[in-house]
């Protein structure tokens, strides 16, 4: 029924003038939070919302509008239509849409278990055994959180597309918190990197995470007698649990195309990547390949389609360091190619989605991953280090607006001299330039390393968006690298 | 509305009380517009009305929430909201304290706030202002981007305990004006924040922008050696580091939880710049304020530092509950930030960088990306962005590539404070991130402060 009036709105705004229309209808977007604080359960929250996002493309120019009530459809599309009719009046650019084939089909993510049919009393329980584990000597606070997400998302436009999208996501996490001797407080995180095929409630084990509790928790009182971290020279040894964040900041941002055309200089920034450097630039050592993937099943970064109705792809980035693909939606290839006069992209990407239904489709990761290397495991490379820093756990993360430079902060760092791990260091840090950083990358772990890294949180854009998606990477290496400061 | 808004809540209350429920009722709406340009053209024009209703239910000390997106007419859906709410709370394991469901002893309404000639501005009429903000300053090379966000917010509070509502409504604008350069990569922003129409001054916006450009396309950018500097920060760098403060400084909270660089044993003691006086002001409309806190108490202007000394933590109700301490009124979705200009006679760019100087300055009006490395030294670290000047002691100007500051709360507001600027400015600090919340910060419009060292300096933008 409201798939039928969506589509009468469609075709008349088509019929007065749009180029192309779309309507991103969510029947229901559910969204819960239980977060317990040393033992207090400070946050039982549930959430459900339904609404209409209308997409207008006019005379080079978009409108967008959105609106819980599914009342008055006929008045949303007209303002969507409105909005891009005052937009045309100023557009350098018209914008144009590259090609791409009508699909009808749907998509589910994958999950045996939908954990919002799971029992409220089992999930604080489970968050309860945690936080008694947690509850040790040394840890003056202690936090176990799970999110769960479930949408359903009805995607039409007026070149006759339809999808349907249904996406259960779980987001768990258990951190612990100490204050050293100087007064200082030191924290040890855990979010399970994604195991298995499937995303659902299935995926939380108990105890695995009673072994990463008890294991961060020794991890943390390690860190509360440490000493502080070295200023000076090092190879750094990244682990996934901030490898992720590494790619995240400083591969997926720099190559969104968004950014790279300019789109993003009111607020997230530029990219120091330009269409020159496409297939031409070094951006890292030969050890170096990345790519977005959005079709491995157990991350929030595989969607099925965009919400330009392109299907998930596996699109190399970076090969074998130099510069290949970007991150794409229908618009920004069509008009990279046309400023650079070469057909850099051969079509959409896929990676042009909108974090609600009164949110506007832009530029968004999927899966940015690294390849595993040739370097072996974890204690190979440790073994081949001379003298060096091993990192894990994001604690903070500053990076340039062009993305050309950045400084991260970790949880933990363990000291690395002769081919062995010598002695556990507090407020560890690193910071470098992002072309010089990834062209010293001299290790790349085999498959034992690499692991699918969750981000539920990316702000972009203007109206800010927070997205989900994921990052498969192994640990990985850099040498000469600043630390401590 | 505002009847159908309160009628609405009533409902709701009546329903509860029926139910046995103990609840308390939050309502959200916001009409949100905003035009984005990017490459000299309107990138995004798009607007939403959204109406949020956040439910939260109490068993003793159990307590659950549920929150929708829904409309007015859709009375029959709150209920159902409030039904699983008070399902959810049956689940709920008790708090080790009390959570607070306010009771409001008076009916409370306030839309001092709210403009509606700025509420109603018309796209045409958005546009237009950035036509005449940056009138002659766009060329092939240099391109414009920005926002025009505007809008209505309207909260609305009422609980089961009485029968007395809280009622406020504010309208706002935020605008940011960038112009880049293409090739060069360099930017440069003006921006403005404005709580009626009057506000709004593109001229004045064309005018900064102006200035700016002609540094920026008179010079070539440069490496600037790492090390110290006389650094002066612009505004909205001063609002974004007492918006850091605010979390991990003064917040009663975060203290006792350890993520504050401010000990429980501070109050009373020097801690920062004698120059240094901060405080809560809700009398300043240009902060979009709330004269009552969500708790219903009511609000004045709270001294947080004065002359340096730092005169108490503000507490957020559940953290107060928590921790046994007597609520102070910070019950809010934003405070009403105020530090209080200094006697330097400087209130634009221009007299700035025409002020005769003994050492040079290196003028960093925006930090981009900050983010806390260690919460309990205030150690923050953010790149310049945006239109930073080195002004040598010679008189020449200098326009350099970003830099890095990795510096502590305390020592860029300590003793190496030389000097704040009399004028202030009120800088727009709200974020779009879930509900509207328009938050502005009002700080000296200069702020100098000696010896801060540089960790980072780009070879290019």
């Amino acid at each position: 029924m409201q798939q039928t009036q969506l589509k009468t709105q469609i075709e008349r705004l088509k019929s007065a003038g749009a180029t192309y229309v779309d309507a991103r209808w969510y029947p229901r977007e559910e969204t819960s939070n239980l977060t317990m604080w040393n033992g207090n359960l400070k946050n039982a929250s549930a959430s459900q919302e339904s609404g209409v996002g209308v997409r207008v493309l006019y005379k080079g120019a978009w409108g967008f509008s959105a609106s819980s009530d599914m009342s008055g459809l006929a008045g949303l599309f007209d303002k969507a239509f409105d909005n891009a009719r005052v937009a045309a009046e100023r557009v350098t650019f018209p914008v144009r849409l590259a090609e791409k084939d009508a699909i009808q089909a749907s998509f589910s993510s994958p999950n045996r278990i939908d954990p919002f049919e799971v029992d409220l009393s089992e999930k604080i329980a489970f968050l309860q055994a945690l936080d008694e584990k947690l509850n040790q000597a040394g840890v003056v606070q202690r936090v176990t959180d799970m999110t769960f997400m479930r949408k359903q998302i009805i995607f039409l436009d007026s070149e006759g597309s339809e999808i349907e999208k249904n996406i259960i996501e779980v987001f768990p996490g258990i951190q612990v918190m100490g204050m050293d001797s100087n007064g200082e407080m030191h924290s040890r995180k855990f979010s399970p990197a994604r195991i298995g095929e499937t995303r659902g409630w299935e995926t939380l084990d108990l105890q695995m995470f009673m072994e990463n509790g008890e294991r961060i928790v020794r991890e943390l009182n390690e860190i509360l007698v440490a000493e502080a971290c070295p200023q000076e020279e090092r190879s750094v040894i990244l682990l996934p649990g901030i490898m992720f964040l590494q790619t995240h900041e400083t591969i997926g941002h720099a190559l969104e195309l968004d950014r790279i055309l300019g789109y993003e200089l009111a607020f997230a920034g530029g990219s120091f990547v330009t269409l020159n450097d496409f297939g031409k630039l070094r951006y890292g050592s030969p050890k170096l390949t990345a790519r977005a993937n959005a079709t491995i099943p157990n991350s929030p970064g595989s969607f099925g389609y965009d919400d330009d109705g392109i299907p998930a792809q596996d699109n190399l980035l970076i090969d074998k360091g130099i510069l290949v693909g970007a991150i794409t939606g229908r618009q920004m290839v069509e008009e990279a190619n046309a400023r650079a006069r070469r057909p850099i992209f051969s079509g959409s990407s896929g990676a042009n989605r909108a974090t609600a239904f009164y949110r506007a489709p832009i530029e968004r990761m999927t899966n940015i991953n690294i390849d595993p290397g040739q370097d072996g495991t974890l204690d190979d490379i440790v073994s081949k280090t001379e003298r060096g820093i091993l990192l894990d756990g994001e604690k903070s993360w500053s990076i340039g607006s062009n993305r050309e430079q950045f400084h991260f902060a970790t949880d933990i760092g363990w000291l690395v001299e002769d081919g062995k791990i010598s002695k556990v260091v507090k407020n560890s840090t690193y910071k470098g330039d992002t072309l010089k950083f990834y062209n010293s990358l001299s290790a790349v772990g085999d498959k034992s390393t690499w692991q699918v890294q969750y981000v539920d949180n990316c702000g972009k854009g203007q109206p800010n968006q927070i997205m989900q998606l994921g990052h498969g990477v192994p640990v990985c290496r850099f040498d000469n690298v600043r630390i401590g400061e | 509305m505002k009847d159908k808004i309160l009628q609405t809540l009533r409902d709701l209350r009546v329903y509860a009380l029926e139910k046995g429920v103990e609840a308390g009722f939050f309502y959200h709406e916001e009409d949100s517009h905003l035009m984005r340009f990017a490459n000299s053209a309107i990138s995004l024009n798009t607007n939403e009305h959204l109406i949020r209703l956040e439910i939260t239910a109490f068993d003793g000390k159990r307590r659950a929430t549920y929150e929708m997106i829904t409309d007015l007419s859709k009375l029959e859906e709150m209920k159902q909201g409030l039904d699983i709410a008070a399902e959810m709370v049956k689940h709920a394991m008790p708090l080790s304290y009390q959570p607070t469901n306010p009771a409001y002893a008076q009916d409370f309404g306030d839309e001092s706030a709210y403009d509606p000639q700025l509420a109603s501005l018309t796209g045409e009429e958005r546009l237009a202002y950035f036509n005449e903000a940056v009138q002659g300053l766009e060329t092939d090379d240099i391109k414009l981007s920005g926002i025009f966000a505007s809008g209505t917010n309207v909260t609305a509070q009422m609980t089961t305990r009485s029968e007395h509502a809280q009622y406020f409504k504010t309208s706002d604008a935020q605008i940011n004006v960038v112009l880049s350069h293409q090739t060069k990569k360099w930017e440069v922003l003006a921006e403005q924040s404005a709580q009626q129409k009057s506000d709004l001054n593109p001229a004045g916006l064309q005018r900064e922008l102006s200035f700016l450009l002609k540094r920026y396309q008179d010079e070539l950018a440069q490496q600037i050696p790492v090390g110290k500097y006389d650094i002066v920060f612009g505004a909205a760098a001063i609002g974004d580091l007492l918006s850091i403060m605010n979390w991990v400084g003064f917040n009663g909270g975060s203290m006792k939880r350890g993520f504050s660089f401010i000990g429980e044993d501070k109050p009373g003691q020097k801690v920062f710049s004698d120059k240094f006086n901060l405080s809560d002001d809700p009398t300043r409309r240009e902060t979009f304020p709330f004269q009552r806190d969500m708790i219903g108490l009511e609000r004045k202007p709270f001294p947080i530092v004065e002359q340096g000394v730092f005169k108490g933590f503000t507490w957020f109700q559940d953290d107060a509950d928590e921790f046994g301490v007597a609520p102070s009124g910070h019950t809010v979705m934003h405070k009403s930030l105020v530090l209080a200009g200094g006697e330097e006679q400087v209130s634009s760019l221009e007299q700035l960088v025409g002020l005769p100087r003994e050492n040079d300055l290196l003028y960093i009006p925006y930090l981009h990306y900050m983010n806390i490395v260690n919460p309990s030294k205030g150690l923050i670290t953010g790149s310049s962005r945006f239109g930073a000047l080195l002004l040598k002691k010679d008189g020449s100007v200098v326009v350099p590539f970003n830099v890095r500051i990795t510096q502590s709360l305390l020592d860029i507001f300590g003793e190496k404070v030389a000097w704040m600027s009399q004028a202030q400015t009120v800088n727009n600090t709200s974020a779009s991130y879930g509900a509207r919340n328009p938050t502005a910060v009002i700080a000296p419009t200069f702020m100098r402060v000696n010896d801060l060292e540089i960790s980072h300096s780009n070879s290019s933008y």
